[in-house]
């Protein structure tokens, strides 16, 4: 299984430490970058030679919220490819259509118990890696 | 001698001659005039029969007149009356004999007297109306024209044809009666009336139009309705009037200003206006100010847009604060999965059961929070609603739901397609059957679903044989956060939703159960 660099933008500490622990007790050697909100996640993928195979998003977020994100990424030319997974507590309907407007690879719903949690992360990070993805 | 004798003699002959002739004059005279005598004779014989023949006709006349005749002398006696008059008069035969102004009524006196001077001044009266006192006692109304008859230049009497208007009088009164009532009406109602010609000229205001539109009465008359108070260049007025033309009543709107520069809302209920030959000859319209009601309506739709935004917001704010109340319950979960995982060796049995425990409230917790989202979202959609196939809907929800080995679900007849919200009576099925099965606590648990049809309604009923609930909480269990059972599934929420729900299809919801035997919940759906 290939590795891939993972771009996870999350403003909650706890969320963050649960894919870190969920990927490492299954044993996946996939790279994640962290962004805390938006315009960091904006000014990491400014590095051009070091963009992500897949991001992770949350969409309650303070400033940018997750929404607004996705629109700036997917009016830019650069980045519009990039794969986006939604990973949030929200199923509003509104939400969801929203996202899948806007143009999103993946909605997932974060479960209440962290072994449903593993579970999906580790469907989720599988998918994946078996893909074709485009590389810088 | 002879000379004389021969003159004389000449002259005899000549006198002789000339009597003859005279003579013969007298003669044919004579014979002349006993003819014209004749003549005259037969002139005279024919005179008199064309006289008595004429004066029988207008005997016939006077007496066969539809209208009673009457000749008085001057003091009001009656001479002469034919058969109408004594009818009308309350005769027995035209012999009776009375005087007329003893049929006078007090109050009619003064008038009386003043039209028989009248009378006799200028010889005749006409169309003159007066109540009497007839011989039989009933007053009438009565219609009279009277001439004086002239005896050698003499005034000796008067004739007069009376006629009975007292059937026509009082018909005329109610007609005015009933004129002055709707004049009444017009004037003082709330309701502005114009008149107007085909050329949109008014003809007629009441008063209050001359208040609505804030002119005078004399600077709307002649004036173009149009001119004065359309609005908007839309030319209503003058599509509505094309409509009275052809004949078509109706009501519309009409944005207008007034006098005073006002923006007003009519409300106009036009209609044509015809003449005697059926032909449109201009509009009537009733006007009704409207611009407080309107002001209302438009209040209303704002204050309906801002319930929309407002409801809107609140769903939003709803799932936000679902969304941030559920994040922590999630962060608490991993942290106290990991402090299981990183403590196996360390804790011990009792430490183990408490951090269960925590896991089975947050469980609870985040379903508390779920049911409370649904809940809040079980409002009028903005989609419409839609026909809903409950038999598919139901069927679907069994294959999805969790049911026990031991408990048997059954739908009992065809459910009915409905209108409705999909995902909202997916959720009361959901809710109803689940909610049965959960308190199911026979061995053999049976849960029915069976529906009644009404001509409003369908009953639907979903009945179990499980623990039952008394009585004294039928009308609480449907009260948000009420639960009667301390169980990790039940929130409290259920049935409060499925309550929300019945009541936004326009439904009821009831139940019947018996303690230890079961429940069977029923509610209608509007047809």
């Amino acid at each position: 299984m290939k590795t891939i660099n993972i771009l996870l933008i999350e403003d909650d500490l706890i969320e963050v430490m649960k894919l870190k622990r969920a990927t490492g007790s299954l044993n996946l050697n996939h790279k994640i970058i962290e962004a805390n909100n938006g315009e960091k996640a904006l000014e990491l993928l400014q590095q051009k030679n070091n963009l992500p195979d897949i991001i992770l998003l949350d969409l309650n977020m303070p400033k940018i919220n997750g929404i607004e994100f996705l629109r700036i990424l997917k009016a830019d030319e650069r980045l519009s490819y990039i794969p986006t997974i939604i990973l949030t507590t929200s199923n509003n309907q509104r939400d969801l259509l929203e996202c899948f407007k806007t143009g999103i690879a993946g909605y997932v719903l974060k479960p209440l118990k962290y072994e449903d949690y593993v579970s999906k992360i580790e469907k989720l990070l599988a998918y994946w890696s078996i893909n074709e993805l485009i590389t810088t | 001698m002879s000379q004389i004798e021969e003159v004389l003699k000449r002259a005899l002959a000549r006198e002789k001659a000339s009597r003859k002739a005279a003579e013969e004059i007298l003669e044919a005279k004579s014979a002349e005039l006993y003819e014209v005598n004749l003549k005259l004779k037969a002139a005279n014989a024919e005179l008199q029969t064309s006289y008595s023949k004429t004066s029988s006709q207008l005997q016939g006349v006077f007496e066969n007149i539809v209208d009673a005749y009457v000749i008085m002398d001057l003091w009001g006696n009656i001479l002469k009356m034919n058969n109408a008059a004594v009818d009308l008069l309350g005769f027995e035969s035209t012999k009776d004999s009375s005087n007329l102004m003893s049929m006078v009524l007090p109050k009619e006196l003064k008038k009386v007297q003043k039209s028989f001077k009248k009378l006799l001044n200028e010889g005749s009266l006409t169309d003159f109306k007066i109540q009497i006192l007839t011989n039989k006692k009933d007053i009438k109304f009565v219609h009279i024209n009277a001439s004086i008859i002239y005896e050698n230049e003499q005034a000796v009497g008067a004739q007069g044809i009376v006629r009975d208007i007292t059937l026509e009088s009082a018909y005329q009164e109610v007609v005015e009666a009933e004129r002055q009532k709707y004049r009444n009406i017009i004037a003082n109602m709330n309701l502005g009336l114009v008149e107007v010609n085909n050329d949109d000229e008014i003809l007629m205001v009441n008063q209050r139009f001359v208040e609505m539109s804030g002119y005078s009465e004399k600077e709307l008359l002649g004036s173009r309705a149009a001119e004065l108070f359309e609005a908007d260049k839309e030319k209503v007025i003058e599509i509505e009037n094309k409509r009275r033309l052809d004949g078509i009543s109706n009501s519309y709107e009409l944005k207008i200003v007034n006098k005073m520069k006002e923006l007003r809302y009519w409300l106009i209920s036009g209609a044509p206006n015809y003449n005697v030959k059926g032909e449109v000859i201009g509009s009537i319209g009733i006007h009704l100010d409207i611009t407080e009601f309107k002001n209302l309506e438009l209040q209303k739709e704002i204050l309906l847009k801002k319930l929309e935004k407002s409801n809107d917001e609140l769903q939003e704010y709803a799932h936000i604060v679902s969304h941030d109340l559920k994040s922590p319950l999630r962060s608490i979960d991993a942290l106290v999965t990991w402090l299981r995982e990183d403590n196996k060796d360390k804790f011990d049995e009792v430490s183990f059961h408490n951090i269960n425990l925590i896991q089975i409230t947050l469980e609870k917790m985040e379903q508390l929070i779920t049911d409370v989202l649904i809940y809040s979202s079980v409002t009028e959609d903005t989609d419409k609603k839609a026909d809903v196939d409950l038999d598919e809907l139901v069927s679907g929800l069994l294959e999805i739901l969790y049911i026990p080995e031991h408990v048997e679900v059954s739908v009992k007849v065809k459910l009915p397609v409905v209108k409705g919200f999909k995902p909202k009576l997916q959720q009361l099925f959901q809710n109803l059957i689940s909610n049965a099965i959960k308190f199911i606590d026979k061995e053999e648990g049976r849960v029915e679903i069976s529906m009644k049809e009404s001509a409003q309604y369908y009953e639907f009923s979903v009945g179990d044989n499980g623990i039952g609930i008394e009585k004294q909480f039928h009308d609480k269990i449907f009260k948000i956060f009420h639960t009667l059972n301390k169980s990790k599934e039940s929130t409290g929420v259920g049935l409060s939703i499925v309550k929300k729900i019945v009541e936004l299809h326009g439904g009821e919801i009831r139940l019947e159960s018996e303690l230890g035997k079961g429940t069977i919940f029923y509610f209608t759906l509007k047809k």
